[in-house]
């Protein structure tokens, strides 16, 4: 069980509905079937954001208005913000883009009121998605947003889905076990 | 069921809960707890066996968490089309060797996985199941609750269960009589446009749709499942409905939510005076009334898929097409959902109703909706279909023009040769061609 997922880093600020598809990357990186970081990570917000590739280190944070990453929950930029470590606080996001960030290891906050509060880009940002606690430490800050659960905590610390799996594999030896062959 | 279902003194849940609570092996869920449930039935299709292999392969896993309770379906690609289909269907069986697959409804065997699972009874009243495919959600037609994980069913493979965050749960009671020409699909269309549209005073994201009221009485399964169908497009998390006498008679538990269960809304909607629905190219959450498109001219048109397979469909259809012919220009394809079906199409007649008219019967499974492998469009052409959905490229053609209709609708177009409303066929018999 993880005891803490926090996260600091400075902010890059988006409004609301922001869809995925030709927003959060573009949709042909999903038709592509692109699962190559090297490949997505220079497409990450470039059609809404062109300065962003140059802007972004490892380890920021995304903060978003309503609705992030609406439309089909296709899975490249996930992916390509998992590579970088990037890490999301929004007011809402639907429920399969949100389960399709976590499952890539993205940490996701949803219901921070971002409107109550002037985030600039820039700004460095500290989360608790334990307790559900952003602080804008640039501009002296407290707001609160749902917290992740211990469930998905875990699975965010571990890297995701894989990362789950290659612990479950590591726990059940048994399944890198080819099953008997029947007689 | 792997747990007895939790005593109603405990905490109210709706049905839905109920299901997913047992399944998790707790007495109470509420919305927005996150449980492991064990599902009873794991269902993939021929689309993604390998895609899971592959992924769990790199990861080390050499075999998968009780294969008993894994089904694999050919649905998506029936009749290979070509030799690189054939060689896929080859490794898919190899995978369902190596890994001990022992319900593998392979091509011809059973038909598309969302509609001969609840014709055979192999998905029962009160399961809980977890599936690859979006649309498994059918099954909450009879009382059923399956989710869909999406690629995260590596994790059910692997380890059994995967997580999920407990819904919320939003009532619609469907009133009225349904007019001349409408079907359970057109109700379907209308439903998600609302949704879609901000219309309705609910959200519906993620949400559990459970229906009731005086229209759902008299739905049969088929248009049961239509209504499952559409409203998956749009997000909704499940839909549910109470299983019927019938639904129960081949098994399974009828779960009932608690009288005061809690809803986060309950919407009347009123269907007396919905007309026939065309959905837009876009997606099921486009529909307008069919006199705004009529007359549109079409290439192609497909009855069948997961939405629209069932027996009810092709029988409402048949009797707009008796005795008339698809017009020249038009390439209708008929894809019985199950070969069950099939096969009580052709006992019934109905299967040379169709031929006669000048349709083209295919195999049964998802047909030209699994990305136009079989019957697809070309560039520049319109259809009208009852696929489950009808974005750019789903059947083939990324500039194709696909609308959606009810089978009568989708009938009735063929017929005509552009987008027309069955009340208003006016043709001879075999007039058209």
């Amino acid at each position: 069980m993880t005891a803490r997922l926090l996260r600091r880093g400075r902010c890059h600020v988006f409004g609301d509905d922001i869809p995925l598809d030709e927003g959060l990357i573009p949709f042909d990186m999903a038709i592509r079937r692109i699962d190559d970081p090297s490949i997505l990570v220079p497409e990450l917000f470039r059609q809404i954001d062109p300065a962003f590739h140059d802007r972004v280190r490892p380890g920021d944070i995304i903060v978003a208005g309503r609705n992030f990453c609406c439309g089909k929950p296709h899975l490249q930029g996930f992916i390509a913000m998992a590579s970088l470590g990037l890490s999301v606080v929004c007011t809402s996001m639907p429920y399969k883009a949100m389960r399709g960030a976590v499952a890539k290891g993205v940490a996701v906050m949803t219901g921070v009121d971002i409107q109550a509060f002037p985030f600039k880009t820039g700004d460095d940002v500290e989360v608790d998605y334990t307790d559900g606690t952003v602080r804008n430490v640039s501009q002296a800050v407290s707001l609160t947003g749902e917290a992740l659960s211990a469930t998905l905590t875990d699975i965010v610390a571990e890297g995701g889905t894989r990362g789950q799996l290659r612990t479950w594999l590591r726990d059940h030896p048994i399944m890198s076990t080819e099953l008997p062959r029947p007689d | 069921m792997n747990a007895p279902f939790p005593s109603p003194a405990r905490a109210p849940m709706t049905a839905a809960e109920k299901v997913l609570a047992a399944a998790s092996g707790v007495l109470s869920v509420r919305p927005g707890d996150v449980v492991s449930p064990d599902p009873e039935l794991v269902i993939i299709h021929d689309g993604y066996v390998e895609s899971a292999y592959n992924e769990l392969s790199q990861l080390g896993y050499k075999r998968i968490w009780r294969p008993e309770r894994v089904v694999f379906v050919t649905d998506h690609e029936v009749a290979y089309a070509s030799p690189a289909s054939a060689l896929r269907g080859t490794r898919i069986r190899r995978i369902a060797r190596e890994w001990g697959i022992t319900q593998f409804y392979d091509a011809g065997r059973g038909g598309h996985g969302h509609l001969f699972p609840l014709e055979q009874g192999l998905v029962r009243p009160g399961m809980f199941l977890s599936c690859y495919d979006m649309h498994c959600t059918n099954f909450g037609a009879v009382g059923a609750l399956a989710v869909a994980a999406g690629a995260e069913i590596v994790s059910v493979l692997a380890t059994g269960s995967v997580w999920e965050q407990v819904p919320h749960t939003v009532r619609i009671l469907l009133e009225g009589q349904q007019g001349a020409g409408v079907m359970a699909r057109d109700v379907g269309f209308h439903l998600s446009t609302l949704f879609a549209a901000g219309k309705l005073p609910a959200a519906h994201d993620n949400r559990i749709i459970e229906f009731s009221g005086d229209y759902v009485e008299r739905l049969p399964l088929a248009g049961r499942v239509a209504l499952c169908n559409s409203l998956t497009e749009i997000g909704v998390a499940n839909v549910w409905f109470t299983p019927t006498a019938s639904d129960l008679g081949k098994g399974g538990i009828g779960v009932t939510g608690d009288a005061d269960a809690h809803y986060e809304a309950t919407l009347h909607v009123d269907i007396s005076h919905l007309v026939p629905q065309v959905a837009l190219p876009g997606g099921p959450q486009f529909g307008v009334d069919v006199d705004e498109v009529a007359g549109t001219h079409v290439d192609h048109a497909y009855l069948g898929a997961c939405g629209s397979g069932m027996y009810e469909d092709f029988a409402s259809a048949a009797a707009v097409l008796r005795d008339r012919a698809v017009a020249r220009h038009v390439r209708f394809f008929v894809v019985p959902g199950t070969v069950a079906t099939a096969q009580r199409l052709a006992n019934d007649g109905l299967l040379q109703v169709f031929q006669a008219a000048g349709a083209i019967v295919l195999p049964p499974g998802c047909g030209p909706c699994a990305g136009g492998v079989m019957g697809p469009l070309a560039d520049g052409e319109t259809s009208i279909s009852t696929a489950a959905t009808n974005h750019a490229g789903r059947f083939g053609s990324k500039t194709a023009q696909a609308y959606l209709g009810s089978p009568v609708t989708v009938a009735a177009s063929a017929i005509a040769g552009c987008i027309a409303d069955s009340r208003s066929l006016t043709l001879s018999p075999k007039g058209a061609r």
